[in-house]
């Protein structure tokens, strides 16, 4: 990795230089490096498998410019980078490409001035220098001590020994074990100058997520762990341990007339209570890309016009913390060079903001028809310190800010909270008759982000309850549920005091979310002709 | 090497044998090395973007990466791999970087094998499944293969990839006064591939593409309606301008294209949404649609990756197989009139003829007469399985280790007129074009809606719907397909997503009109 000396050193040069040009109005010069690091596990009993498949890791680092020119045709607008050169010769190539590039974009409004923004920079120095100084042996040695974890854990469990004897097989391997996922360590460092900041911003971030998912095929049982970490002295095997345990927590429960193995469902409406990965897949998927001011500028969000209003149960708020250091997510300032905040989106299920960044603040300040689209006059919404453009990030996918890419609207440390939480058994017992679901698939918005129906299906983690009490484990992959996350909002009827992050595939945030019960929730059931079953 | 300025996909005459060297000496320089390959992506771009008739970005760029494999252990084999992003100043440097990158890959790879053989030992029963990893043999080949294009992507100017895009974007709006916001994105570059692998293979494969995405917002009444589609091909510029007609693929020119799609999205905020059905009713569906059926319910589920269990926590298994020994393969899984197969040969954004790491790419049945047959594959899932590498282990650009991904991935051709098999109905539903997919972990069932959705009375198209699809398990719904078309079509799929983390890749998929009975579904209406 480039240190941050050096790149803050060359976006200092490097502004210097691009504003020497008579032709340039207004600048900014960043440069990112960044290092990603993972190990992926996948262990099969009953397959050929290497365990630790892949210890692998990818590095870049690079300068981008972006400038306003005056041309005869205007004020012209461009981007450029350059790879693995900071020099000032890697800002002049990174100009030439800004200059061939540049374009006649009459919403442009300004480049990013931090000194417009009503908030200061409170994250400083957040990051782990162990993660910056990591060891490739220490990291193909941490991913075998959460695999291993996860093994033993197996190896010990009572419950799959009398499987075993259950299922007539001859060893706990024969039970079909599996543990795949990924233990993930990301280092950024970031520096940016511009007209408006002559003195560079600097931020350094360190990442660090494991997610295990461990199933028990034989019982179609799958558990899942997530382990978030701030310090690589705090990473241990226990992500394996859970996903282990929730998985065979899910083979069956002791009732008084004996195992109970998991059992589908017929369809029909539901309560459900969704766990914190349900709520939180819902919430990347369905919610946040509603909830930026680019979707409300090009009229695809599910809460048009909503700003003010209520948009979901009074239970809910949620917000946007990027500069709590406890949270690994957390971020000093944006891709922007502007400084990071807490956004408070939603207020007792009241809209009450949106992600943005510069581009988008401005853009919708100055569009006409904004009010109707937000359903209050932007103008006032940026008076009461709303709008603001703390969300600008270059977010690679994994991780990692692009040099090489514009700035987009990115959450970081998504937290959606209860007005007036209760214990998860709480929830439970209001429940008569429904279930319990831990973790979703493929939640996607069906008929555009706008209407807001979605579907997806049920795959790990989940029971069925009968009069407030779990009663069995919900077997995996055997129901569909088809809804409209705005009913869902407005029909949560009660929201958990247990608040747990999630890791979801190639998402931006990382939520945080508790569990909320819903009520009347529309379930299919699937796979009943047994798909699954070759019979071979 | 000597270098000007920047770089172009012609820097890979000069890497060629001076890598060969590097990776073939690599044995000698390593001693429990037992293989090793590099991939170097070269790449040279333009595109620009536009909204409401506004450009919003345009450019010229170029990029050089590396992905590094690399076998080693002394009492197990096992994988390291490193990847890293380069820039001209590094071409200087390029042999040394690229020594250097296998170093750090053979010392993952020795550290990982050592934990493999320590932990195969202490886990007992549940470490013996724990094996020394191997790759199946191919034939080690040298060869060159051209990219084919008609108007070489960096041949276009800029300015015209920029007119475009801005005036399309445009002109959308203009179709009528439901049209609210149009966004058009046109991207032409062509990329260089080359592959040397300690065993003596160097493969050098060069590829143009060329893309336009459409996204249209239409709103009438409370309605919104919101829409996207690509038109893409390993072609050249010749396919914005012309369209592409040929055997497989019809599109029209990109406007023409972009045009039809604000129209359709105008049309459907008129339609009454779409009704549920709770029992499964005649579906017809367009190519357009089982590009995206056959890509989740057949092309995912039939890599092999996914059956051997490797991607569980991830993009899922797979429901035609519960393990290696009770699997569908021989059996039943559709009507005598499912076909599958995949075929690198076949042309688009799944075309190759090697796949990254070498192996010549052969077409595979993956469906025949309704009998499960076989899977894409790469030499080390192949190694497991033992059947024939089949060419199918490929990454989405530089730095990334590849996984199992489809080439061109369709049902077969029927011999019925899509005229006729719609005629046929009497009470039924047509669907036309993909929109979003939600497929169950195991690929088993799926929810996958339509942009068009017609009601068939008497073999008639009568109501259109909007914001419709269809809903089945994946077995019942290809065991009652009782017709297909004679009109195959190839599409291009740009975003198909797997690994960790996520690669984004470029593919083909497509099909012809089939026939079959599933739930129809609609929106959710919210009081």
């Amino acid at each position: 990795m480039q240190t941050i000396k050096y790149l803050k050193q060359s976006v200092e040069e490097g502004i210097k230089y691009v504003q020497s040009f008579p032709d340039v109005q207004e600048a900014e010069v960043a440069a990112f490096s960044n290092t990603q690091s993972v190990v992926r596990v996948n262990y099969t009993s009953h397959i050929p498998c290497n365990g630790v498949e892949e210890p692998k890791s990818k590095e870049d680092y690079g300068i981008s410019v972006r400038v306003a020119l005056k041309t005869s045709d205007g004020i012209k607008i461009g981007f450029g980078s350059e790879a693995n050169n900071c020099s000032l010769d890697g800002v002049r190539i990174a100009l030439e490409k800004a200059r061939d590039g540049a374009v006649s974009d009459l919403e442009f409004v300004s480049l990013p001035d931090p000194s417009a923004v009503n908030h200061e920079r409170t994250l400083f120095n957040y990051h782990d220098q162990a993660v910056m100084d990591l060891s490739d042996k220490e990291f193909v040695r941490a991913g075998w001590r959460i695999l291993n974890g996860a093994i033993e854990k197996f190896q010990c469990s009572q419950v799959l020994k009398e499987f075993v004897v259950r299922k007539n097989l001859s060893a706990v391997s024969d039970l079909g074990l599996i543990v795949g996922g990924d233990l993930t360590i990301i280092a950024e460092r970031a520096a940016i100058c511009s007209t408006h900041m002559p003195e560079a911003m600097v931020d350094e971030s360190t990442i660090i997520t494991a997610t295990l998912t461990a199933m028990v095929e034989k019982c179609v049982s799958k558990g899942t762990g997530y382990g978030m970490y701030s310090r690589l002295f705090d990473l241990d095997d226990w992500v394996g341990r859970e996903a282990v345990q929730n998985a065979i927590d899910g083979c069956g429960i002791m009732t008084d007339e004996g195992l109970q193995e998991p059992v589908g469902i017929p369809s029909g409406a539901y309560d459900i209570v969704f766990g914190s990965e349900p709520v939180s897949d819902m919430l990347n998927n369905l919610v946040l890309p509603g909830l930026t001011a680019s979707a409300f500028y090009e009229g695809e969000s599910p809460f048009m016009g909503m700003m003010g209003r209520l948009i979901a149960s009074p239970e809910i708020n949620l917000y946007d913390d990027a500069v709590n250091p406890k949270y690994v997510a957390a971020k000093g300032m944006t891709c922007e060079g502007i400084p990071t905040k807490r956004t408070d989106l939603i207020q007792n299920g009241v809209l009450s903001d949106l992600l943005s960044n510069w581009y988008e603040t401005n853009r919708l300040l100055r569009d006409g028809n904004a009010k109707e689209k937000l359903g209050m006059h932007p103008f006032r919404l940026f008076a009461e310190g709303k709008l603001q453009p703390a969300s600008g990030f270059r977010f690679g996918t994994g991780g990692g800010r692009r040099y090489d890419s514009t700035p987009g609207i990115a959450g970081t440390t998504t937290i959606l909270t209860g007005t007036d939480p209760k214990p998860v058994e709480e929830l439970i017992g209001m429940v008569k008759d429904g279930l319990y679901v831990g973790r979703i698939w493929y939640c996607y918005p069906m008929n555009g982000l706008a209407a807001g129906d979605f579907t997806t299906t049920v795959i790990a983690d989940s029971y069925v309850i009968k009069k407030g009490k779990i009663t069995a484990p919900l077997k995996a992959n055997a129901i569909r549920i088809n809804d409209n996350i705005l009913r869902v909002f407005r029909d949560i009827k009660g929201v958990s005091d247990r608040n747990r992050g999630s890791i979801l595939w190639a998402a931006d945030e990382v939520p945080y979310a508790p569990d909320v019960l819903v009520r009347n929730v529309p379930v299919e059931e699937i796979g009943a002709g047994g798909a699954m079953t070759a019979g071979g | 090497m000597n270098q000007k300025i920047g770089i172009s996909i012609e820097l890979g005459d000069a890497m060629k044998q001076g890598l060969a060297d590097v990776v073939r000496g690599s044995q000698k320089k390593h001693r429990w090395l037992s293989y090793a390959d590099v991939r170097v992506n070269l790449e040279e771009a333009q595109a620009a973007s536009a909204q409401n008739g506004m450009l919003k970005e345009s450019g010229r760029d170029y990029g050089l990466g590396i992905s590094v494999r690399v076998l080693a252990g002394e009492a197990m084999q096992a994988s390291g791999y490193y990847g890293i992003s380069l820039g001209p100043t590094d071409v200087r440097q390029f042999f040394p970087v690229v020594e250097n990158a296998v170093r750090i890959s053979y010392e993952r790879a020795l550290a990982n094998a050592s934990h493999k053989a320590e932990y195969k030992e202490q886990w007992g029963d549940l470490g013996k499944s724990l094996w020394s990893t191997r790759l199946a043999s191919v034939p080690v080949r040298e060869d060159t293969i051209p990219a084919e294009y008609r108007m070489y992507p960096m041949d276009v100017s800029l300015d015209v990839i920029k007119e475009t895009a801005k005036s399309v974007s445009h002109d959308l709006l203009g179709v009528s006064d439901k049209m609210k916001f149009a966004f058009s994105f046109l991207a032409t570059w062509v990329e260089r591939e080359l592959f040397v692998s300690s065993e003596g293979a160097l493969i050098d494969q060069t590829f143009c593409y060329t893309q336009g995405l459409v996204y249209a917002v239409a709103r009438h009444n409370g309605v919104s309606q919101s829409h996207y589609d690509y038109l893409g091909h390993q072609r050249g510029w010749e396919i914005i301008e012309d369209g592409i007609h040929e055997e497989y693929m019809s599109f029209p020119n990109y406007r023409v294209f972009a045009e039809n799609l604000a129209l359709d999205a105008c049309e459907l905020t008129l339609c009454p949404p779409c009704p549920w059905t709770d029992a499964p009713v005649t579906v017809v569906t367009d190519p357009h649609y089982n590009t995206l059926k056959v890509h989740e319910i057949v092309g995912h589920p039939t890599e092999l990756d996914r059956i051997l269990k490797m991607e569980a926590a991830y993009a899922g298994r797979s429901w035609l197989a519960n393990n290696l020994t009770d699997t569908f393969v021989g059996k039943r899984v559709g009507s005598e009139l499912v076909n599958a197969y995949s075929d690198p040969s076949l042309p688009g954004f799944g075309h190759y003829v090697y796949d990254n790491e070498g192996t010549p790419a052969k077409k595979v049945w993956h469906i025949r007469n309704g009998i499960l047959e076989g899977f894409m594959n790469s030499r080390q899932t192949s190694a497991i399985l033992g059947d024939e590498p089949n060419g199918h282990w490929k990454a989405n650009g530089d730095q990334v280790v590849p996984l199992v991904r489809m080439s061109n991935t369709v049902f077969a051709k029927g011999d019925r007129d899509p005229k006729d098999i719609i005629g046929e109905v009497k009470r039924g539903y047509y669907l036309s074009a993909h929109r979003t997919p939600s497929i169950a972990e195991s690929r088993e069932n799926f929810r996958i809606t339509a942009r068009k959705v017609w009601e068939i009375r008497d073999g008639k198209l009568e109501t259109l719907y909007r914001d419709g699809g269809i809903m089945a398990d994946s077995k019942d719904y290809f065991m009652n397909v009782d017709a297909v078309g004679n009109d195959f079509l190839l599409f291009p799929i740009p975003n198909c997503g797997k690994g960790q983390p996520m690669q984004v890749k470029r593919l083909g998929n497509g099909g012809p009109t089939m026939r079959s009975r599933a739930k129809l579904t609609g929106p959710r209406e919210v009081k």
